[in-house]
């Protein structure tokens, strides 16, 4: 059931996305694991270049790993999240099927419409839009009077600076440490050669 | 003397050459009230189950699909659509009862497909020939599933799709209340809806008989089939096996 409903939204949003299938296609009968480590999905490329969840005993030919940390940051669009997913398998597949989701957009509007007409459609999408953009600009505020809070009244999160700062620190540790041990290393040696020449030194007396 | 081979004919075991026959009366009794009864039996879930299997298929416009089995020509009508004017179906039944039904639906919804009459095991169609091959509901009442299925891989092109969908094994936990539906309340129902307990019985006893997922998943791998993988629906009261030809 779940898997009937999966494949009718996928393939709903690509009837939508027109531009997906002629991308997808030349992949046809290959499948694709998701592996949000939590739960996989599976999905098959259909031979007209839609998507279908895949079946029970299906072999993905790529497996597409995105930790769960890694989605927030996926959804807000961090271009660096991104070189963070792990592919194996078919690099080509994965990264076309990755692709086509990072570019694929549901157009509510337009089912919206086929309910309640072309301008209720376009109203509630205005109105949904003007609410999200609110939402995400109060979960941005949100996210940044915490963070300066627990930067600056309770230090549990430390700054940018302070970070680097450390970092280089521990930089400088480490050379003068290396400096040290081969000074060390010298040293050691001069000593064993000073009293090579002292022995040999007595024994020729 | 002669050796007849014997096969199921639901929990009877009869000889080869009489089940065709068989089944044959089976349909030819049911066929008027067929999709009545389809619709009492699974709920409606029967639509759905086609609806995802012709999903999944794959087919485009302009493809050639291979309705077998068709009967009611349900699936016929859907891909119909599918393939547009450029594509083709054919509808196939070898019972023609059931296939007088899809021919005259057919020809009420202005589609053009053609109907058939021809047994699965000896397809009158070229190799290599058609994108799309599909039977629903109708290889379990067939005598030499093996024959059927090495049939329908030769019609298939290269990179062609055989759908099998069919009853198959249920969930564990959910089979005694499967049994107790299958041959206590489907006869009866039979008996209220087409007047004919006897099919009934017939219909849940051969679905018992009916190899298991993996079993057909590795019947279709013999007949030459690859990448076969399947989908079980409604716990696996039902499967949708899907294979390449490659």
């Amino acid at each position: 059931m779940l898997k009937s409903l999966s494949t009718r939204l996928l393939q709903h949003l690509l009837a939508q996305n027109a531009w997906a299938a002629p991308m997808l296609k030349p992949c046809a009968g290959k499948s694709v694991q998701l592996n949000f480590v939590l739960f996989k999905i599976s999905l098959v490329i259909l031979e007209n270049g839609s998507l279908a969840s895949a079946g029970e005993t299906n072999i993905a030919d790529a497996v597409i790993t995105i930790p769960p940390s890694l989605l927030p940051r996926l959804i807000a669009k961090d271009a660096s999240a991104k070189l963070q997913i792990q592919v194996d398998g078919d690099a080509h597949l994965a990264t076309t099927v990755a692709k086509v989701f990072d570019q694929m957009r549901w157009d509510y509007e337009d089912d919206l419409s086929k309910i309640v007409g072309d301008v209720p459609a376009y109203k509630l999408g205005e109105f949904a839009r003007s609410s999200a953009g609110t939402i995400k600009q109060t979960g941005v505020n949100l996210a940044e009077m915490l963070s300066e809070y627990w930067q600056e009244e309770k230090p549990m999160l430390a700054k940018k600076r302070h970070i680097e700062q450390f970092n280089a620190d521990v930089d400088t540790l480490r050379a003068d440490t290396d400096r040290l041990e081969k000074r060390l290393n010298k040293l050691g040696q001069a000593m064993a050669t000073r009293a090579e020449t002292s022995h040999s030194d007595k024994s020729e007396h | 003397m002669t050796t007849e081979h014997n096969t199921h004919f639901g929990f009877k075991t009869v000889a080869e050459s009489e089940k065709a026959k068989k089944v044959a009366e089976v349909f030819h009794s049911v066929a008027d009230k067929y999709d009545l009864m389809n619709d009492v039996m699974s709920a409606g879930m029967h639509r759905g189950w086609k609806h995802f299997a012709v999903s999944i298929s794959g087919v485009d416009k302009g493809d050639k699909v291979l309705d077998i089995a068709g009967g009611s020509g349900d699936l016929s009508k859907l891909f119909a659509q599918k393939v547009g004017a450029e594509g083709q179906v054919i509808l196939t039944d070898i019972n023609a009862s059931m296939l007088g039904v899809g021919r005259d639906r057919m020809l009420d919804a202005g589609l053009n497909v053609p109907a058939l009459q021809c047994d699965a095991e000896k397809l009158p169609f070229p190799d290599n020939h058609f994108d799309c091959v599909i039977v629903a509901f109708g290889l379990r009442n067939m005598t030499h599933k093996d024959r059927a299925l090495a049939e329908m891989q030769r019609v298939l092109k290269v990179g062609g799709r055989l759908l099998v969908l069919e009853f198959s094994k249920v969930w564990q936990p959910l089979a005694k209340a499967y049994d107790v539906y299958s041959f206590k309340l489907l006869p009866l129902m039979g008996k209220l809806f087409a007047k004919d307990a006897e099919s009934y019985q017939y219909l849940a006893e051969s679905i018992r008989m009916h190899p298991d997922q993996e079993t057909l998943k590795q019947m279709m791998l013999d007949a030459g089939l690859n990448k076969v993988d399947y989908y079980n629906l409604a716990a696996g009261v039902v499967a949708l096996h899907k294979g390449y030809k490659t």
